[in-house]
């Protein structure tokens, strides 16, 4: 389960080398949610 | 003259703070994880100052303004990994602490692979670590270049890291590493607030063109794996954040320092590539330098702006330099007095805090090439202990052999591949990982075999 997760972060943090390619900030906030997202579920649902 | 006043502002404040956590030193537990007694936020910014290092206003800085939003990528690569690391094995590893009084992430080894493994990982470590903390005097030392000498920036930095985990050890280095890990982060938006207020036109980052995607020229695959994947480990290879798992004084505590080290490290990292993003929309605009050396690019920024702002700003980066280097020099003096004398006085903990500072400022002093080398190579040669650390958790294989096997063929790697550069376009941290992990399961199998 959790190698499923680690996965899953992985290849959301790999996205932008895959299918974001436009010069503004779309990268830079892509990133910016996922990890956002990732410590909101960390802080909700892990313990 | 500004920044020698707020130097000696910043040393008076952290030595008084360190002086107050004194008076509860009482054993070497009390000394170097103050007693497993430390709450959720004091927890977490030693977490977040011991981590983020001078590297975060200096080195990312400009690594976003040269090569762009990778350096975004890489950092929360890093943080993402850390928090998925941290929230699954934290509580184990703090349970496991608790319950057998583990101190130093030497008695996590010690206790699954026996005494040696401990005292070998000790001194790898050590061969990793106190290079690395050299480089953190070197800096700032060259940050105060206008104020002072090297040799005396040297100097003082190594005075303030001794006293600080002399006085009051790890209670003393956590609060102080608490206060200014708040001024580091007041410090980093200030600096983002003044680089958009010099800006025309600060919203314009479709100038930047490709440092706005990856990959782009530099931000390769196998550049990006090369600088993401020894920091994605960091959590459960390096020595300094291991032994803060062993602090919090329950589990909720634990849970806390998890989430708002999570909390402060998004907010840093974001604050501080945006900053290097928009000093290099300064430059395209013409109102900046177009600085080539990344390491020049903050001092750069601080020459340009008031003097009063550009002395806190070099303040905050010098504390940010300090709350790492005496968190690493503690934590090594740990594994020194524990690991390798088996000594549980604090007396001996003080002396090797005392002598570990002296050898990093030695080394900082004299400038040996193989130092920036080696600091280079400190996470990737770390990564050897990770078959270890998951053994812990996972495998019921392995043994005193597989472990200290391991811990030598994972450093061999990382040293014989740096500099013979023979890694077939692979990058060395995945060569480390590669044979420390197929050494450790390798020698687990004949350990096994052996024994019966």
């Amino acid at each position: 389960m959790k190698a499923l997760e680690g996965l899953i972060v992985v290849l959301a943090m790999s996205v932008p080398f895959i299918a974001i390619k436009s010069a503004d900030m779309t990268t830079y906030i892509y990133w910016s949610l996922v990890s956002a997202v990732y410590l909101a579920y960390i802080a909700v649902s892990r313990w | 003259m500004l920044m020698l006043i707020a130097l000696l502002v910043y040393a008076l404040i952290g030595t008084a703070i360190a002086i107050l956590a004194k008076k509860r030193v009482s054993s070497d537990e009390e000394y170097f994880v103050a007693g497993r007694n430390v709450g959720g936020i004091v927890a977490a910014l030693t977490y977040a100052a011991t981590t983020y290092s001078a590297f975060m206003m200096v080195g990312l800085v400009g690594l976003t303004y040269i090569y762009g939003v990778g350096a975004l990528g890489f950092e929360l690569y890093y943080l993402v990994g850390t928090l998925l690391l941290l929230s699954y094995y934290a509580p184990k590893i703090w349970k496991l602490g608790k319950e057998r009084g583990f101190v130093t992430p030497g008695d996590l080894i010690a206790d699954r692979y026996g005494k040696n493994a401990a005292r070998i990982l000790a001194l790898l470590v050590s061969i990793a670590l106190i290079p690395y903390t050299s480089i953190q005097f070197v800096g700032i030392s060259f940050l105060l270049g206008n104020s002072m000498s090297f040799e005396a920036g040297v100097i003082l930095s190594a005075v303030i890291t001794a006293l600080w985990a002399l006085l009051g050890g790890f209670r003393s280095v956590a609060w102080t590493d608490a206060v200014f890990g708040i001024f580091m982060l007041s410090m980093a938006l200030a600096a983002v607030i003044s680089a958009f207020s010099m800006n025309p036109a600060p919203g314009d980052f479709s100038r930047l063109g490709e440092l706005l995607y990856v990959p782009n020229s530099f931000w390769t695959p196998v550049t990006f794996i090369s600088y993401t994947l020894p920091w994605f480990f960091f959590a459960l290879t390096n020595p300094q954040v291991v032994q803060r798992i062993f602090v919090p004084k329950d589990e909720k505590s634990l849970r806390r320092m998890v989430v708002l080290f999570g909390l402060f490290g998004l907010i840093y990292t974001i604050l501080v590539t945006l900053f290097g993003l928009q000093l290099r929309l300064l430059s395209e605009a013409g109102e900046f330098p177009n600085v080539t050396n990344r390491d020049l690019v903050t001092p750069t920024f601080l020459g340009l702006i008031p003097e009063w702002l550009g002395v806190l700003i070099a303040l905050s980066i010098f504390a940010a330099a300090i709350t790492t280097a005496n968190s690493i020099v503690l934590t090594l003096s740990s594994m020194f007095t524990r690991d390798l004398l088996k000594s549980r006085s604090v007396l001996a903990g003080r002396l090797f805090v005392a002598a570990i500072t002296a050898a990093v400022a030695v080394f900082a002093i004299q400038k040996p090439s193989y130092i920036v080398d080696l600091a280079v190579m400190s996470s990737t040669i770390l990564l050897c202990q990770l078959p270890l650390i998951l053994g812990v958790i996972h495998f019921k294989a392995g043994g005193s052999l597989s472990a200290g096997l391991t811990l030598l063929a994972g450093f061999s790697t990382a040293i014989a591949l740096y500099y013979t550069k023979l890694t077939l376009g692979i990058p060395v941290s995945v060569w480390v990982l590669i044979v420390s992990f197929a050494v450790f399961f390798v020698a687990a199998i004949l350990e096994k075999r052996f024994k019966t």
